[in-house]
């Protein structure tokens, strides 16, 4: 059963692409979107400042709180997050619809 | 990727035509419509046919229904309604939780007045996301449901 | 808004009219509140009433907020008025213009319902409108803390490079006294609608109770969250 390819169905990570910014958590209305990350403090060169950046432990979109407005991908800087087309993941837990970064990340349409 | 989106196709319904019954509070009412006029305008041939025959979206009332999809938010004044309603059907009743207000109270899930979820009330069988979900998201709950109740592994 | 349908209320309520968006708008006081209504009505031909409802405006008290209008007619157009009125938030009660419009009795039980505004002289039409028999509080006044967002941690508290189990150990170690002393916590980021800690909610015992209008006028988000 097809669908239009620009359908709004679910939303994607493309991991690469996120640094952790908190964004998309922020701006959510549903608080649907959990991001867990740490520090990693390196100094680049000898002698170099040291820099800190955040590196993304955990990424978790709620689907059963989620509204589908798409702020958060309309939000993201760095354009990790993108609609797909995908809509027919109907769960038999309401807790299954919190889908995790490797799910998030396989939804992704090439 | 997209291969989630055939799994409607695959299940065989054949056997007994399921009634459903939608128990329609707000906009997700309006794609379950969607759904029951595809369905009701299938013609042979079609890939919907199949699942017309083995279902009718359009029981009009919980009696003599098989399945209760719930479409919309509950809110607190209204669910001792919905829980009535759900125990004017038979005892071998499911009940399909469709868009983010019956899963979990959805957008509305800080308000002062919204129930936080349809399950609150009621067992759920399937839990369809989406806001609303499309009429092919309700067909592949309802797929799911009968993959479950047949005991195939999804 | 025309200058001539201005001049016609102004001269009608004696009253000053102000352009909203293009609206004509009046306030009058509490105790004209009936009489404007039935005047709008009578004199200036305003017989379609269109909605009445409240705004919380904390100090000043709940503005009620009625809209009536002169339907369109052949060789007439729609002529719109918005009428207003503040009551006190220590003695919120008003006339009710039910009377006058007999729609307007739904819309004042709401107001009656969502804001705790004591309509008098109503028809006293009883029991709950909207929400469920047990609720309590009226929940569209301003000090109405949706308990849900202040119980529930929000995603967004957290800054980059923390988690929540990082955000559980700055919590913990806060409960030291000692480091809590030398180090002041940081201001963490709030989403709309949620007070200070210890403004609303769990306290200390012995503190003093949350000051509604405290909690009224702080509504909104500190420093980055939207909703």
């Amino acid at each position: 059963m097809s669908v239009p390819e620009r359908s709004r169905g679910v939303i994607a990570l493309i991991e690469d692409n996120c640094t952790s910014c908190m964004l998309c958590a922020r701006e959510c209305p549903s608080w649907c979107i959990h991001v867990d990350s740490h520090g990693v403090t390196e100094v680049p060169a000898e002698g170099g400042r040291p820099r800190t950046t955040a590196v993304l432990d955990r990424f978790a979109i709620d689907w059963s709180l989620c509204m589908y407005c798409g702020i958060c991908v309309e939000v993201c800087p760095f354009d990790a997050l993108e609609w797909a087309p995908a809509h027919a993941y109907a769960e038999q837990a309401v807790g299954a619809l919190l889908h995790e970064r490797e799910r998030l990340a396989d939804w992704l349409v090439e | 990727m997209g291969e989630a989106q055939v799994r409607v196709d695959e299940v065989p319904l054949g056997g007994t035509r399921w009634r459903v019954h939608d128990l329609a509070l707000a906009c997700c009412a309006l794609e379950y419509a969607a759904a029951s006029v595809r369905l009701k305008t299938a013609r042979a041939g079609d890939s919907d046919a199949e699942l017309a025959r083995g279902l009718d979206l359009l029981a009009p009332g919980p009696e003599g229904a098989d399945v209760l999809v719930v479409s919309g938010t509950v809110t607190d004044a209204l669910a001792p309604s919905v829980l009535a309603i759900w125990e004017r059907m038979r005892r071998s009743r499911h009940v399909i939780s469709f868009g983010s207000c019956a899963n979990s109270g959805g957008p509305y899930w800080d308000s002062y007045c919204v129930t936080k979820g349809v399950d609150q009330l009621l067992p759920v069988d399937v839990y369809v996301p989406g806001c609303p979900p499309r009429p092919e998201a309700l067909l592949d709950g309802l797929a799911q449901l009968r993959r479950q109740l047949a005991g195939v592994e999804s | 808004m025309t200058a001539e349908w201005a001049a016609q209320v102004g001269a009608v309520l004696g009253a000053e009219v102000h352009d909203d968006f293009g609206v004509a708008r009046v306030d009058v006081a509490v105790a004209g509140w009936l009489g404007a209504l039935r005047t709008a009505r009578d004199e200036l031909g305003c017989t379609f009433f269109d909605w009445l409802t409240a705004v919380d405006e904390v100090r000043d008290g709940y503005r009620l907020v009625c809209h009536v209008a002169i339907p369109p007619s052949k060789g007439a157009r729609m002529r719109t008025l918005i009428l207003r009125t503040l009551v006190s938030r220590e003695e919120p009660a008003v006339p009710s213009v039910s009377g006058v419009f007999a729609g307007a009795s739904w819309h004042e039980r709401e107001v009656a319902e969502m804001f705790g505004v004591h309509f008098t002289d109503g028809a006293g039409v009883g029991g709950r409108l909207l929400l469920s028999a047990d609720f309590e509080g009226h929940p569209l006044r301003k000090d109405f803390v949706l308990a849900s967002r202040v119980a529930e941690p929000w995603p967004g508290a957290k800054e980059p490079g923390e988690s929540d189990a990082s955000l559980a150990r700055q919590q913990a170690a806060r409960g030291d006294a000692a480091a809590s002393a030398r180090r002041a916590p940081r201001r963490r980021s709030r989403p709309a609608g949620v007070p200070e800690p210890g403004e609303w909610g769990p306290r200390e015992s012995g503190s003093p109770d949350p000051d509604p209008l405290a909690v009224a006028s702080d509504r909104k988000p500190r420093r980055g969250g939207a909703l």
